[in-house]
This record gives C-alpha cells, structure tokens and sequence, in this order.
C-alpha cells in the first residue's frame, strides 16, 4: 500500500475515532486519536499494515498527560506516531499487551515513571525505580517534588 | 614500607565500575590501555573480577541502584586498596545533580583516594592522577 492510501483509509475507516491527522513530513505522520479506540486503531495498523511497533513516549504537559505510540512501516519508511490525550486527574488507557508483547515493559515503565494506570495489563509492577521508592510518587510528573531527606544537592564548595 | 602495600603500587591492578555514565570517560579509560597511551608501562591492567583488583575505577554519576552494587564491590575488594573517582559526574554528579536518581554524590558513600576532573577527562590526565596518587601514597609511607 501507498503512503496516501494507508492515510486516506484510516481517516476514512476511523473517522468517529480520529481527531486529527498531522502530515509533519513524507516519513512521519502523527495520528490524534480518542483514548478509547487506542486498541481497535493499533491493532489495525500493527496486523492489518504489518507495522512493527518501535515504542511508546508518554510526556506529562501540565494540563494533560500524553502518550506517543510510535509504529513504523518499514516497506514505505513511514513513521505513525498515535497521540493519546488523558485528562489529568483519571490517568486509565487500555493495554496494549493483548495485541503484541512489545508494550509490555513500556507500559510498565510509564506506569512507575508517569503513574498513567494500563488497564488489563498482565503484570504491572515496577520495572527501573529502586525498590526502596516510595508509592505514589511520580519522577518525572511536572509536580514532582523531593522526598528523599538524605538527598545532598549542593556541589559541596 | 609494607610488602602488600610496595605489591600494590609495583603494579596496580585495575577494576573499572561505571555506575551510570554516559559511556565518555569509559571510552578515554579504555584508550588508556590503547599502545599510543599505553597504561601498562606503569604496571596497570584492567582486570575482570573485583578480586584480582587493588584500584577501584568509578565512573559515572551514581544512581540509586548502581550504588548499591559499588558499596558492595567495595566491600570485596582486597584491602588496602585505593579508590579513583573518574570524570565530572562522578566527582560531582555534573549536569545530573538534580536528578532524582542521583541522590549523594560517590564519596559520601565509599572513600574516593584521588578526583580526576573532566567531562571527559583526557587520557594524559587520567594517567598524571593515577601516577600522582601511587607517589603520594609512597611518600606518606616513606614518613612512617
């Protein structure tokens, strides 16, 4: 399939579920997409497009919190980047997981990292932080602040 | 002086730890051992296991987790031993100081014998302080 047809039949098979398609440049295309049909979207562009799934980005923007799911067609050199918008205080998306493996270990790490909540994700439990990491707290939401009392942050001179 | 202490500065023995650096001094450390710098005209030489080793080469800003595995290489190494904290981040953490990973700097947690600065630091200031740490310990010992 052609860079144009694999954008003209998402928009026109989502078109309840797509916002808004952004045509950055002939490689890379971003996707906003409603959270909730995150599942049925990736799963078409993964099984049906035959993308391969790079990873996922999530970004906290002070209002909203942000995910990128990052899906390149490799035959076209193509770039899809889903972005998810969640609404701040109610942080939920499906898994991805069910659809491919590849989602595993990132959702986990945005679970520990952002504190965004997969839902129907198989083991969700920490994956980089240490495990003496208080519950709860989220390093690099906007809001972060200092917990550690032992934190030494001057320079020492 | 001590013949551990006179084995030690004959030929020390090199374990080098990075305990989440960028990979640059990691990169400077191994051209040290390349023949144009060649670090085992002193007697140096990497070595695989903490055992075999009587310096500590730390590189990196030390986080949370790596930090816990240097205090517990420190503890198996044969003593005495010298510690080499090398480049920017790990004398100070450099950019890093207000990560949240990286919460005391390295010599707050295991004894640092000598700082080489740099972000990377060259070769030939690895080697100087390396050389200027074996004459110091050999002057103190002259004392004694």
């Amino acid at each position: 399939m052609k860079r144009e047809e694999i954008l003209y039949n998402l928009r026109k098979i989502f078109k309840d579920d797509v916002i808004e398609v952004v045509d950055r440049s002939p490689k890379r295309v971003y996707i906003e997409i409603k959270h909730e049909s995150l599942v049925k979207i990736s799963s078409y562009i993964f099984k049906d497009l035959k993308a391969r799934f790079n990873t996922a980005s999530g970004v906290d923007m002070r209002n909203h919190m942000e995910i990128l799911y990052h899906f390149l067609i490799e035959d076209i050199n193509l770039l899809i980047s889903l972005r998810v918008k969640l609404q701040k205080p109610k942080l939920e998306i499906d898994s991805l997981v069910p659809v491919f493996e590849g989602a595993n270990w990132i959702e986990r790490e945005m679970h520990e990292i952002l504190g965004i909540n997969f839902k129907g994700h198989p083991d969700l439990k920490r994956l980089l932080l240490p495990d003496d990491w208080p519950d709860g707290v989220y390093p690099l939401r906007r809001d972060y602040k200092e917990w550690d009392k032992n934190a030494i942050r001057d320079r020492g001179v | 002086m001590s013949i551990k202490l006179k084995a030690l500065l004959k030929s020390p023995w090199v374990f080098h730890l990075s305990t989440g650096s960028c990979n640059n001094c990691d990169i400077e450390i191994l051209d040290c051992l390349t023949p144009r710098f060649d670090i085992e005209r002193f007697g140096m030489l990497l070595v695989g296991s903490i055992k075999h080793a009587d310096v500590l080469l730390i590189t990196g800003s030390g986080n949370r987790k790596s930090m816990e595995r240097a205090k517990r290489l420190y503890e198996q190494i044969p003593k005495p031993c010298l510690v080499v904290a090398v480049g920017e981040c790990a004398l100070s953490r450099g950019m890093f100081i207000h990560s949240y990973n990286c919460p005391v700097p390295i010599d707050k947690v295991i004894p640092v014998d000598v700082y080489i600065p740099g972000c990377p630091p060259k070769p030939e200031a690895i080697i100087a302080g390396v050389v200027k740490l074996i004459e110091k310990v050999k002057k103190d010992t002259m004392k004694k």
